[in-house]
């Protein structure tokens, strides 16, 4: 990092089907919330970004970013990003690029998505966007069923069961008891997970993040000083079909996200405390701890047999209950979990892991097409 | 959403794709179809053409069932219909082959022990027989000589005849000459070891350097986790020191036959040397504990 960027502290929504808040609902009680806790004035914020996936799609509403802006007595300048469901993580970097070029000073960076006004079938359809609308689209597969064709092609490389699959979904599950803004705070026991119905085999309903609204809101700063500083915030792309990709089963851009990440931060993968990982799909966390290098490919079920991602194990992953039990309000994921580890280093995490230091926050966009990683430091 | 243009440049594509082969590299059904797609499920394919290019594409209803590995044809098909009733059609692609049987299949494999006599290997397998009971099953010895009171393994003793019999009719899968104390043939069925296979069991063969080799050309290589057995010490003088002290401590031999078992335990120790490659672990039964331990990491590794 050029600058020293410090994460002053957000605010988020509850994340669920909330029927009774428009979009703009959303994002208010975010910034907000975000405004009270950080103790800044508005007009210290000297620009906004918003990460969105389908506000034109779902809620008729483009031109976020100055939506936001006329929020603030001052409106600031203020830009909408997008990368899908990395729309939130590519928000944090970019106020990052802002603050490290000098642009700003002090930014409000939102997440932020609205998905239940509209039925399940357009939904599918609107996902879809994420993947390519040539190569992908036409055959009438759908986002879960991508994510499927990872799962068929690990499950029969790797061997792991139906059984095992189920832990993944069950660790975020029993996480997501004690998060107050989690959508599903509910323990569901593996068995149950094998037995829900199928989306899109081997995928089920219980391996799949749920359709979900919500907010959440960070600010960033270079001239406020925090216990909590970003220590290397990283950004990579893929082509955007799996079709065009060497591996069915590793996502290029994580790997590539994580070595630079490490690189820019100077740390090494092991001092790194908790993770809050993009867990769109039981299948894509197994990928993904392999691909940021924490185990060998087709080797990361043991972590959940070990029970190792909990709060007290070696490798605590997703205590805020991930994008599965959490929710997953596609902008707003990458800033919830930008928020989710500046919780964990300032102690005030429901599931908190004792004396963490260091976070890392991994949002992805499409499968794997664009990958965000965010390393925090504190020094609290 | 209906975009009329795209559509037409679509067919207009359709209209160059020469019809390949491929084979299915992953596949799923799609149970909660986009707006568009109806509500009935279908499969959809990632299928990789001869010529290396990737396509997305749902499989049809007729042909065979998807599997990784099979091969399929590409074929025009309506994939849905229009808000305006207007019918669309793409690509499908139909299963004509089954996948493949791969090269490399997991099968079911024998544990070999070999080595001298005096060893220990009847000790060690009567111990992983008595640890690992439910998952382990030694595979009886099928011999032309008469059963000893000694006999502490499975022997099934035969005539001489019957065993010429076994041995035409293919059923013997390995067979030598023994010598340890008169000269006899000795050998092991196929069923037995397919029986052990059957119950979902690992079989246990205590075996010579022969009967080992046969084994392998018999079931393959690779179907045998071989472990060459090694009396402690550390040259082949010491080595048999060693088994002559535990073969006189027995008790049950004479001086003349410890003295025969003897060259053939020198012979053994050779061919460790010389046919290294029909050994996957070479272990030293120095302590009993050990070696079983040894053999139990080798069969059962650990994370």
């Amino acid at each position: 990092m050029r600058e020293t960027v410090y994460v002053l502290g957000g605010g988020q929504t509850r994340f669920g089907e909330l029927w009774n808040s428009s979009l703009s609902d959303l994002i208010h009680e975010a910034v907000d919330q975000a405004i009270e806790k950080t103790k800044i004035m508005p007009t210290d914020i000297d620009a906004v970004v918003i990460g969105n996936m389908l506000g034109g799609e779902t809620t008729g509403q483009a031109h976020l970013g100055t939506l936001v802006s006329g929020f603030l007595p001052h409106h600031p300048p203020a830009l909408r990003v997008e990368a899908a469901c990395a729309s939130g993580g590519l928000a944090v970097h970019t106020a990052c690029a802002l603050l490290e070029s000098g642009k700003a000073e002090t930014i409000l960076v939102v997440g932020a998505e609205k998905l239940t006004d509209v039925s399940g079938d357009r939904i599918t359809s609107a996902l879809m966007h994420a993947a390519d609308a040539e190569k992908d689209a036409p055959s009438g597969l759908t986002f879960p069923g991508i994510f499927a064709l990872s799962a068929t092609a690990y499950m029969h490389q790797y061997g792991i069961s139906r059984e095992d699959l189920s832990l993944v979904s069950a660790s975020t599950h029993r996480a997501a008891l004690k998060n107050p803004f989690a959508q599903f705070r509910k323990e569901i026991p593996p068995e149950a997970i094998s037995k829900s119905p199928l989306v899109a085999d081997p995928l089920r309903l219980l391996d799949c993040s749920p359709v979900s609204d919500g907010a959440a809101a960070v600010i960033l700063s270079t001239r406020r000083e925090s216990p909590v500083r970003i220590a290397a915030s990283q950004l990579s792309s893929d082509c955007l079909s799996l079709a065009d990709r060497p591996s069915l089963t590793s996502f290029g851009s994580t790997r590539t996200a994580m070595s630079r990440a490490l690189a820019e931060s100077g740390f090494d993968r092991n001092s790194i405390d908790c993770i809050e990982l993009h867990d769109c799909f039981s299948i894509a966390t197994l990928i993904h701890l392999e691909d940021l290098g924490y185990c060998e490919e087709g080797d990361a079920i043991r972590l959940f047999k070990d029970r190792d991602t909990e709060a007290d194990g070696s490798l605590p992953v997703n205590l805020s209950g991930g994008l599965k039990a959490c929710g997953h309000p596609i902008g707003a994921t990458g800033v919830k979990q930008v928020l989710d580890c500046f919780k964990q280093l300032t102690r005030q995490a429901p599931n908190q892991v004792k004396g963490a230091v260091r976070a890392l926050a991994h949002n992805l966009g499409g499968i794997g097409a664009t990958c965000t990683i965010h390393l925090l430091e504190s020094s609290f | 959403m209906d975009r009329i243009p795209s559509l037409h440049r679509r067919i207009k594509e359709l209209e160059k794709i020469s019809f390949r082969r491929g084979r299915i590299l992953s596949f799923t059904t799609v149970r909660h179809p986009p707006a568009g797609f109806g509500t009935e499920p279908y499969p959809v394919a990632l299928i990789e053409h001869e010529d290396g290019q990737r396509v997305i594409a749902q499989l049809t209803r007729e042909g065979l069932t998807a599997a990784i590995g099979a091969e399929v044809i590409p074929r025009l098909r309506r994939i849905r219909t229009m808000a305006n009733g207007l019918h669309v059609n793409d690509l499908k692609y139909e299963v004509v082959t089954a996948a493949p049987v791969p090269l490399i299949t997991m099968r079911a494999y024998v544990l070999a022990l070999t080595g001298p006599a005096g060893v220990g290997k009847t000790t060690i397998t009567r111990t992983l027989l008595s640890l690992f009971s439910p998952v382990v099953e030694q595979v009886p010895m099928y011999t032309t000589r008469r059963p000893r009171k000694s006999d502490l393994e499975p022997h099934v003793c035969v005539s001489e005849t019957e065993f010429e019999t076994m041995v035409a009719r293919g059923e013997i899968v390995t067979h030598t000459v023994l010598t340890d104390h008169l000269r006899y043939r000795a050998g092991y069925r196929k069923k037995d070891i397919e029986a052990i296979w059957k119950q979902h069991k690992l079989p246990i063969v205590t075996t010579d350097i022969r009967l080992l080799e046969g084994l392998s050309k018999a079931l393959g290589r690779e179907a045998i986790l071989s472990c060459g057995l090694l009396p402690p010490g550390s040259s082949h003088r010491r080595m048999l020191s060693a088994l002559l002290h535990r073969l006189r401590s027995r008790g049950s031999d004479s001086e003349q036959q410890i003295l025969e078992q003897l060259k053939t335990a020198e012979a053994h120790l050779k061919a460790f040397d010389t046919h290294p490659h029909l050994f996957d672990h070479l272990l030293v039964n120095d302590e009993l504990d050990s070696c079983v331990e040894s053999i139990k990491e080798i069969v059962v590794p650990q994370n």
